[in-house]
């Protein structure tokens, strides 16, 4: 009895041995990963929650692939980092965002989740003193990477630049880069579209296409491999894309004053309970008293609009002093027009880029297809992801840039285009392990 | 005993066993374990009360009694799809259990009673580095225990035909853990559900004797709808988002327990009916398991009713198994089955990660004296390894289980 018992026992300690699954493995196919070097814009640089902080750049899409190519060989990768947790100050720049609690001067008890600047000490504007691999320059358009001298018109390159006099393509070579992400170009339509389409232009694609081929000269002469990314068409991400065009929501008695009033300034404009138009500044209206006009279904209203006078001061409507029509001004407005020449200057450089792609021998991230898959709705490990401001859990506070969650969605995307160019099997990060949106 | 040992090490060694189906467990009664998990046709013991209430009038004995448990040591492994990330199912041990009872008041007629698990569910996720489990929003952990209670009554009609029926009653506890992707300065939000219920069926079977030594058995157990109601569902959010997510909610929650058909034939032979082999095919009807569904009673535009599909499919079991008396004092037996899992590749979830398993088992019954015995048996179970993405939370990776049960169980009739 005894014997047998042993001898189930030995069976089942000898059984136990369980074989494990067997690990992902890690494989650098025809790339040579050993040194990576980064360029691109804010997108690339950390920058999050309107500021460039030291949280942020451990997060950066550049920071999220080199601890995956570091797997495959890729040596340290270094970054301007920012020694605060607020931003880096320098005329205008302002500490990053925080979600907090706010409330609108016409109702001052009612306290509202949103987006607030937190308060602390940003880091003094100073040169970090040691060459970096990351080269991405928040605000950098595509044209800026040849540009003698930028350090002097961009506080964010003035920090790494090895001279105040050299354009950021110089700084490529003593690197010696063997690998290169690039994701540039964007501020190319963005930096339009971010004022309204007025105070800002679009880069021809001509020109584009000179400045880009001129980049990727550079970042290839000795021979690296590399990734780029396309441009995502910008009027989907929050910025642009929070605030409807038919937000003035008025009850039935609001919409038969309002008509009255629009009858009284001569405007053909009929309001109704529930959403309307709000009206826009529009020099080419036809109507005799007030060049306004509505907003069409397709426009744009900027999250830059003064909120207080869009909720309490009847920006959008009628003036409450004055009893004016109150147009939003167009700086915070894209129209029609200006949207069509996003996408269309978008299109453009996308094809561009898809040229320069084939012709450097590189890879590309479709980018722009990529976005239009999370504004419908992606989900990672049950974490479901989309373009909505704050709750769509992608998009930092800043409403344009991607969260430590959505910069590791988008570092997987580039790991699949890196091994699908390169037939290495580079693993994908855990986005399950990024911080997302973080809520008092 | 040489012998014995050497038939035991035998059967043992070449044994990898099985264990598939979802959240359906074999395990009732250690003798049947031994030798394929197969009783369908059998009427040795008080088993026949679960396994086939028309066998339980033809055991012999005026009063039968057994009882057991088995020891399940959970294993699973999970690869991450192209990622380097592999996270372990720790080890927690589960005991399913059962107790049975049987008088028989006359010759043909059996009353009894019995209690067991024959449905469960429990596993908690572990990532191997020490951080947090990347399934984590799918399931941290849970676990579900069923227990059921049949008063049995079996009938025989001469020495041909039985029939048997039994009242199920079930009683119900879950409890489950999962995070929530919303982060505070304290950190994610999580979910907590834990309730119990009861719920009603029944089991109903026919045993056969056609010719001697043969033995054919039909056996139907009732689907148990599973509905617990008003579990305490307890949110722990940033103070934030606590309008969205009420903290003390409750939820109805709803499993149903699938209902299974089960035919067995079996045939003794040799000398004094030595040997015994038998085989049964079991129709579980898992299709309608389509969906878990969570109601939350106290709804908010993102707390409402989620049904998270599960889409399971119906499987056949086939299980053999044969059953060796090598004299007075030692019963050996051994047999094997095969459980597909009834999970599509686009649905496997890290909360049931059901695999299609097979493999072999073997038992012993040793008799001190007349009518009393302890039963050991043991069930290697080497989950095949396999692909799958539970696609609605687009969950994708390789997991692989394995298990080893050994069981260990009292028989006492007279």
């Amino acid at each position: 009895m005894k014997k047998i018992l042993f001898i189930i026992l030995s069976v089942a300690l000898f059984t136990a041995c369980e074989r494990k699954i067997d690990e992902f493995k890690v494989g650098k196919g025809s790339a040579n990963f050993t040194t990576y070097v980064a360029m691109g814009n804010s997108l690339m640089s950390g920058y999050a929650d309107g500021a460039l902080y030291q949280t942020g750049q451990k997060y950066s899409l550049p920071n999220i692939i080199a601890g995956q190519l570091a797997l495959a060989g890729s040596g340290n990768f270094v970054q301007p980092m920012v020694n605060s947790e607020y931003g880096v100050a320098y005329p205008g720049s302002q500490p990053k965002l925080v979600l907090g609690y706010s409330s609108s001067p016409c109702q001052p008890g009612v306290i509202s989740l949103s987006p607030v600047r937190s308060e602390g000490t940003m880091e003094p504007l100073q040169p970090v003193g040691y060459p970096v691999n990351n080269l991405a320059i928040p605000g950098a358009k595509s044209f800026h990477m040849l540009f003698p001298g930028y350090a002097q018109f961009n506080p964010y390159y003035a920090r790494f630049a090895s001279s105040p006099t050299n354009m950021v393509v110089q700084e490529i070579a003593p690197l010696n880069p063997t690998f290169f992400t690039m994701w540039l170009g964007d501020n190319d339509v963005l930096s339009y579209a971010l004022t309204g389409g007025v105070g800002d232009t679009l880069t021809s694609p001509a020109f584009f296409q000179t400045a880009m081929g001129g980049v990727l000269t550079a970042l290839t002469a000795n021979k690296a491999q590399g990734v780029i990314a396309n441009i995502p068409d910008v009027t989907a991400i929050p910025y642009f894309a929070t605030i409807p065009y038919n937000g003035l929501v008025l009850t039935q008695s609001q919409a038969d004053s309002v008509n009255m009033a629009m009858a009284l300034y001569q405007l053909p404009f009929h309001y109704t309970a529930g959403p309307n138009p709000f009206l826009v500044n529009d020099p080419t209206s036809p109507h005799p008293m007030f060049k306004v006009r509505q907003m069409q279904a397709g426009e744009l209203v900027l999250m830059s609009v003064p909120q207080d006078s869009l909720k309490c001061m009847g920006m959008g409507i009628i003036n409450r002093v004055t009893f004016m029509p109150y147009p939003i001004p167009t700086q915070f407005v894209l129209t029609s027009d200006e949207v069509y020449k996003i996408k269309t200057t978008t299109a453009a450089y996308n094809q561009i880029l898809a040229g320069l792609a084939t012709h450097f021998e590189i890879g590309l991230v479709d980018m722009n297809s990529k976005l239009t898959d999370i504004q419908k709705g992606i989900v990672w490990d049950g974490v479901k992801l989309n373009t909505k401001f704050v709750t769509g859990g992608a998009f930092s506070l800043d409403g344009i840039h991607l969260n430590p969650r959505g910069c590791a969605v988008a570092a997987n995307y580039f790991i699949d285009a890196i091994n699908a160019k390169y037939g290495s099997t580079i693993p994908q990060v855990n986005i399950t392990s990024y911080p997302g949106v973080t809520f008092p | 005993m040489r012998r014995i040992t050497t038939l035991l090490l035998f059967f043992c060694l070449a044994a990898t066993t099985l264990f598939g189906g979802g959240y359906q467990v074999g395990l009732h009664g250690v003798r049947n374990i031994g030798m394929g998990l197969i009783g369908t046709s059998l009427s040795y013991d008080a088993s026949s009360l679960f396994y086939n209430p028309g066998g339980a009038a033809f055991v012999n004995d005026k009063w039968s009694f057994s009882g057991g448990v088995s020891l399940i040591m959970a294993r699973g492994t999970f690869q991450a799809k192209n990622a380097n990330y592999q996270a372990t199912i720790k080890h927690e041990l589960n005991t399913p259990f059962y107790v049975y009872a049987a008088f028989k008041p006359t010759k043909n007629l059996s009353i009894g009673i019995a209690v067991n698990t024959p449905y469960g569910n429990r596993l908690a996720w572990e990532d191997d580095n020490g951080a947090d489990w990347k399934g984590r929003f799918l399931i941290k952990d849970i676990s579900f225990k069923a227990i059921t209670y049949q008063p049995t009554i079996s009938y025989k009609f001469g020495d041909v035909f039985g029939i048997g029926a039994g009242f199920v009653y079930t009683t119900g506890t879950v409890d489950m853990n999962k995070s929530l992707p919303f982060e505070g300065t304290s950190g994610e939000g999580t979910l907590n559900v834990k309730g119990s219920t009861q719920a009603y069926g029944f089991n109903a079977g026919i045993m056969i004797h056609p010719d001697k030594g043969w033995s054919i058995g039909i056996d139907y157990r009732s689907k148990i709808e599973m509905k617990v109601k008003g579990a305490d569902a307890t949110f722990t959010v940033p103070q934030s988002l606590s309008t969205n997510f009420p903290a003390n909610n409750k939820v109805d929650v709803m499993l149903p327990l699938p209902a299974n058909l089960d035919l067995g034939v079996s045939y003794e032979f040799g000398k004094e009916k030595q040997w015994m082999i038998g085989v049964n095919l079991c129709y579980v009807f898992w299709s309608t398991y389509d969906s878990l569904v969570f109601d939350f009673e106290t709804k908010t535009p993102v707390v409402n009713r989620t049904a998270s599909p599960a889409l399971y499919t119906d499987q056949m079991i086939v299980r053999v198994g044969a059953q060796y008396k090598a004299g007075k004092v030692v019963t050996l037996r051994a047999g094997g089955y095969y459980d597909p899992s009834p999970v599509k590749s686009d649905y496997l979830n890290p909360q049931t990660p059901s695999l299609t398993e097979v493999g072999l088992t073997c038992g012993v019954s040793v008799y001190p004296f007349k009518g009393f015995s302890v039963d050991a048996a043991f069930l290697y179970l080497v989950g095949a390894q396999r692909d799958g993405t539970f696609s609605p939370d687009n969950f994708a990776g390789t997991y692989r289980t394995g298990f080893y049960i050994p069981a260990i169980g009292l028989s006492y009739s007279f």
